[in-house]
Order: C-alpha cells, then sequence, then structure tokens
C-alpha cells in the first residue's frame, strides 16, 4: 500500500460526497453526504500523517477534531431539519421556496 | 513549553459570561419576562464591556504568542477583539425589544451572541489552520442556531437549514482543502507554511487552496458562493441579520486577511489575479441584483454582498496600504451597517413591516431613525462626510496603486450604480406619501442611544479617521507581510 492508494480513496470518497450533496433531495441524506465528505478529509489526514515525514502528530489530532466537530454539526443540523419538518411535513429540501432564492 | 495563560483571560472570560448569560435566564423568575429579558441583555453588555475594556487594559505591547503559534494575541487581534465586542453590545442592546417579542428564551439567545462574539474573537487571532477552523466553527455553529431561533416563524426554519447544510458542505470543502495543504506543506501552523505555499504551484497546492478560498469565500458571500446570503438574511430574525452582516464578515476577512499575510511576503501574483477576479465578480453581481430588491432586509443582504466585493478589492491589493485600508472600511462598514440594521429592526419590532415601500412617511412618524438610516445609505453609497466614502477611498486607491486600475475603475462604477438603489430608500422615507397618516414612534431609550452611537461612529470614521487609522497601522504592523513598514 502506497500513499497514493490512499489519496485516490480519499478524492473518491470526497466525489461521492459530492455527488450525494447534488444528487439527493432529502435533507438527511444530503447530510450523509456530508459525512462521506468528511470521513475522506480524514483518510487524507492520517494517511499524510502515516506517509510522509512529518515528525508531529498534527494529521491525527486534526482527524480527531474533525470526527467531534463534524458529530456536533450532525446533532445540529438534524435538530434543524427536525423543526423544518413539524413546520412543513416534509424534508425535502427541493420544497424549501419560500423567499424564492 | 511553557504557556501564559493570563494572555488568553479575555477569551476565557467571554466562554465564561456566554454561560453566566445561560445560567441567570434560569434562575431569574419567569413571571416576569420582560424584566427578565433585560436583565439579561444587561448582564451581556455590561460582561462585553467589561471583556473589552481587559483586553484593552491587558494588551502585551508586543507580539505573543501562545501554544507555539497556534493564536497570537498581538495588535491586528485587539483591534478586531474590540470591534467584535463593539458589534455584540450594539447587536443585543438593538435586540432588546425585538427579543421581549419575539424570541421565549432571551439567555438562548444573548448566550449565543456572547459565544459567537468569541468564535469570531479567536478567529482574529488564529495562527494556525485547525484552530482557525474550529473558531470559525464555533461562530458558524452559534449563527445557525439563531437564524432558526424564532419559533412558528416558517422562514426562519427555512432559512437556519438553508444555511447549515451549505455551511456543512463549505465546511467540508474547507476540510480537504486544509487536509491538502497539510500533505504537501506538512504543516498547518501559517508561519511554518509560508512564504513557500505563495511560490508552489504543484498541482495539489493549487488544489488545496482553491479549496480553501471556496469555504472561506462561502462565510463572506462571495459570487458564485453567495447563493444562500439573501435567504439567510430575510429569515433570519433581523438582529441577527445584522450579526451574520457584520460579525461574521468581518471575523471571516480578519482570518482571510492574517492567512494571506503571513503565508506571503506580501506578492502572491497569480492567486492576486484569481482574487481579482473574485472580487470584481462578486460586487457587480451584488450591486446590479440589489437594485430591483423590494424587501429591505433583501436589499441589504445584496447590498452587503457588494460591500464584500469592495472589501476584496482592498485584500487583492497585497499590500500595507491595501491591509490598512481594509481594516478602515470594516470598522466604519460595522458602524454604518450596525446603524442602517438597528433602524431596520426597530421599525419592524413596531410595525412589523420590512418592504422598502413601507418606509414611505418614516421621516414624520420618527424623524432620528429617518435621519440615522439615511446616514447610513449615504454611507454605504460612499458619499463624503460618511465612513463609507473615506474608506473606500483608500481600498480603491490601494487596489490602483499595486496595479489593479482596471478592477480600482469597476468598483468605482459599481459605487456610483449602487447610489440608485440605496437613495431609493431615502426617497422613500423624505418623498413618497405614506398611504395612511404614520403613527409617531416612540423609540426607547436603549434604541436611541444605540442609535445616536452608532450615527456618531459613521460619521467620526468618515471626517477624523485619524486616532482610528493610527490603531488599523499598529495592527497591520504585527501581520509578518507588512511588519516594519511605514
Amino acid at each position: 500500500m502506497m500513499l497514493i492508494h490512499f489519496e485516490l480513496l480519499g478524492a473518491g470518497l470526497f466525489c461521492l460526497g459530492v455527488y450525494g450533496v447534488l444528487a439527493r433531495r432529502s435533507g438527511v441524506m444530503i447530510l450523509m453526504a456530508v459525512e462521506l465528505m468528511l470521513n475522506a478529509v480524514n483518510v487524507n489526514l492520517v494517511a499524510f500523517a502515516a506517509f510522509r515525514d512529518i515528525p508531529t502528530a498534527t494529521g491525527q489530532v486534526i482527524a480527531i477534531f474533525v470526527i467531534t466537530i463534524a458529530a456536533a454539526e450532525v446533532a445540529l443540523a438534524l435538530a434543524i431539519i427536525m423543526r423544518l419538518f413539524r413546520s412543513r411535513g416534509s424534508v425535502n429540501v427541493d420544497q424549501i421556496d419560500l423567499m424564492g432564492g | 513549553m511553557r504557556v501564559d495563560f493570563s494572555l488568553l483571560l479575555p477569551e476565557m472570560l467571554l466562554a465564561g459570561l456566554g454561560f453566566l448569560v445561560l445560567i441567570v435566564d434560569l434562575v431569574l423568575p419567569q413571571e416576569r419576562p420582560e424584566r427578565r429579558n433585560k436583565a439579561v441583555a444587561a448582564v451581556a453588555v455590561a460582561g462585553m464591556a467589561a471583556v473589552a475594556a481587559m483586553a484593552l487594559a491587558t494588551a502585551p505591547d508586543r507580539t505573543e504568542s501562545v501554544y507555539g503559534g497556534l493564536l497570537f494575541i498581538d495588535a491586528y487581534a485587539l483591534l478586531f477583539k474590540t470591534l467584535f465586542l463593539g458589534v455584540g453590545i450594539a447587536v443585543v442592546l438593538m435586540s432588546v425589544e425585538y427579543v421581549g417579542r419575539v424570541i421565549r428564551h432571551p439567555g438562548e439567545f444573548y448566550g449565543l451572541i456572547v459565544f459567537a462574539v468569541l468564535g469570531a474573537n479567536l478567529m482574529a487571532s488564529a495562527g494556525e489552520l485547525l484552530t482557525a477552523y474550529i473558531a470559525l466553527e464555533l461562530l458558524s455553529f452559534c449563527l445557525f442556531v439563531l437564524v432558526g431561533l424564532t419559533r412558528g416563524d416558517r422562514r426562519s426554519a427555512e432559512a437556519s437549514t438553508k444555511y447549515i447544510l451549505l455551511g456543512a458542505i463549505s465546511s467540508a470543502v474547507l476540510l480537504y482543502g486544509i487536509s491538502l495543504l497539510y500533505g504537501t506543506m506538512g504543516t498547518t501552523v501559517f508561519r511554518e507554511m509560508g512564504p513557500g505555499l505563495a511560490i508552489n504551484f504543484s498541482p495539489t497546492v493549487i488544489v488545496g487552496f482553491a479549496m480553501l478560498l471556496a469555504g472561506i469565500g462561502f462565510k463572506l458571500a462571495l459570487v458564485p458562493f453567495h447563493l444562500w446570503a439573501p435567504d439567510v438574511y430575510e429569515g433570519a430574525p433581523t438582529p441577527i441579520t445584522a450579526l451574520v452582516a457584520v460579525l461574521s464578515k468581518a471575523a471571516t476577512f480578519a482570518l482571510l486577511l492574517r492567512f494571506l499575510a503571513e503565508v506571503s511576503t506580501g506578492r502572491f501574483d497569480q492567486w492576486q489575479l484569481a482574487l481579482a477576479v473574485l472580487a470584481a465578480a462578486t460586487m457587480t453581481v451584488g450591486t446590479l441584483t440589489a437594485l430591483v430588491q423590494r424587501n429591505i432586509k433583501r436589499l441589504l443582504a445584496y447590498s452587503s454582498i457588494a460591500q464584500v466585493g469592495f472589501v476584496m478589492v482592498g485584500v487583492v491589493a497585497m499590500t500595507e496600504a491595501g491591509a490598512n485600508a481594509v481594516l478602515l472600511h470594516l470598522v466604519g462598514y460595522a458602524f454604518t451597517n450596525l446603524a442602517a440594521f438597528a433602524v431596520v429592526v426597530t421599525v419592524e419590532a413596531k410595525t412589523r413591516k420590512e418592504e422598502i415601500a413601507d418606509y414611505a412617511g418614516l421621516s414624520t412618524a420618527s424623524p432620528l431613525m429617518a435621519m440615522v438610516l439615511t446616514a447610513a445609505m449615504f454611507s454605504l453609497a460612499g458619499l463624503p462626510i460618511f465612513a463609507g466614502f473615506i474608506t473606500k477611498f483608500y481600498l480603491f486607491t490601494a487596489a490602483a496603486d499595486a496595479g489593479y486600475l482596471w478592477l480600482a475603475a469597476l468598483a468605482i462604477t459599481n459605487s456610483v450604480i449602487s447610489l440608485y438603489y440605496y437613495l431609493r430608500v431615502v426617497r422613500e422615507m423624505y418623498i413618497s406619501e405614506p398611504e395612511v397618516e404614520p403613527e409617531r414612534i416612540r423609540l426607547s431609550p436603549s434604541s436611541a442611544g444605540a442609535l445616536w452611537v452608532l450615527l456618531a461612529g459613521t460619521i467620526a470614521v468618515g471626517v477624523y479617521p485619524g486616532p482610528l487609522a493610527a490603531a488599523v497601522d499598529a495592527a497591520t504592523d504585527a501581520l509578518r507581510a507588512y511588519a516594519g513598514g511605514a
């Protein structure tokens, strides 16, 4: 296994996430796609930290922080989507057009 | 590594204040919501004023950094901290009446504002990418919640959903960029990354840097990442619209300017051109779209997009004069925009109206508010004696001196076009005949006081920028690229 394999895995996951974000209508599904993108970031960070000759553990540390912040972000986003569901009865993002923006 | 925690005292106290505000809201009796609201707001305002005074009093005379360069405690951070705390105080003052009417738990509202200010302060101090990212998320998370805090308003629920989904996507893009830069440079500390970053043109660095810029561009609402802005501005509780427009923009500029100045030594050719194109697109789209808006909050949204484009003109220059102009404009812009929003918030709290046509007759209903809004509109348009004129003048001169004459010319053209929509609001207030006889609007002492202070600030920056310019000069001297400059 070489660094390039991990980089490709990361890039592939990220593109999958971007596709999900663009193709999905449901707010929850978009969140899951964002999670894919964030995990691509983690793969990248850990792989760089392991393979490149970097003395400090910055990569792993950032990955841990990314996991933590992503968890907080999902909790917040789900709560907000719940509110949207209560007021509109749907989590479809292409139906939120009250303001036409 | 020894860490001098006393340097971080203002940040720690501000975090403590956030919790204190939440607790005060909990322990005060629930039966008198009006008094509870005022007491909680008073705690927040007094606390932020105390933290600002402390930060100014304990500021070290030279640049200090803690945690091995993760955070800088310097004149640059100090200027922005004072500005952000001032913005926080102004927003709390202008929202007291609004909160009493719309929000059930004032503690959540004011507490989140305090935490947002804390995030903004850390962004201005951050000297490392992960620290900057965490500070950015602290600010953004608070704003996501605040935007959706009006219960029962469907626009508010929609706005916060859009904001958090797009915000999550943009931070994923930003992080991917950070991971690529980390992989190439082997560090995330600004000072260690530069000045190599500015001249390294490997594909990884280009992609990583572009993704970083895209993530930051989202927070700034640069075109083409601006689509969230008008809806969020319209749907958010109006005081929070002011917070998004002023605090998050200024904090992101603080971060961007420090990052660019630390990783380059002043020149950044290819990237400068990319930034110039973004600036040109942002101000043109913002100005042209603002021409057709009917809702005052949407008008201010597009106007702030255009203003961000103007500030980018100064960032593009990458000279000390450009950085000075950016800081000066951000201070003037904070006063001006807060003044405009203070009027919009008060009018909305009194009459529940937010269309530009509803402002007909405001000059008889409340001469003070009409005067303040007029001054704000003149200042945003860049007319002399107000802050906008002098700061825009510095911005465009800096860009022209740095060789971006076309950008300066385009900025001036946009500025002239923008006169049309700013003056439309003024015409509505003073000339248009209102359909019904306007009722006189009585202002509470706190909002009247806030209006006078903001008006004075808008004019003071315009006629006597001397002391501010000196502070700004000291601030940019703390950045590596401009250290020891004239």
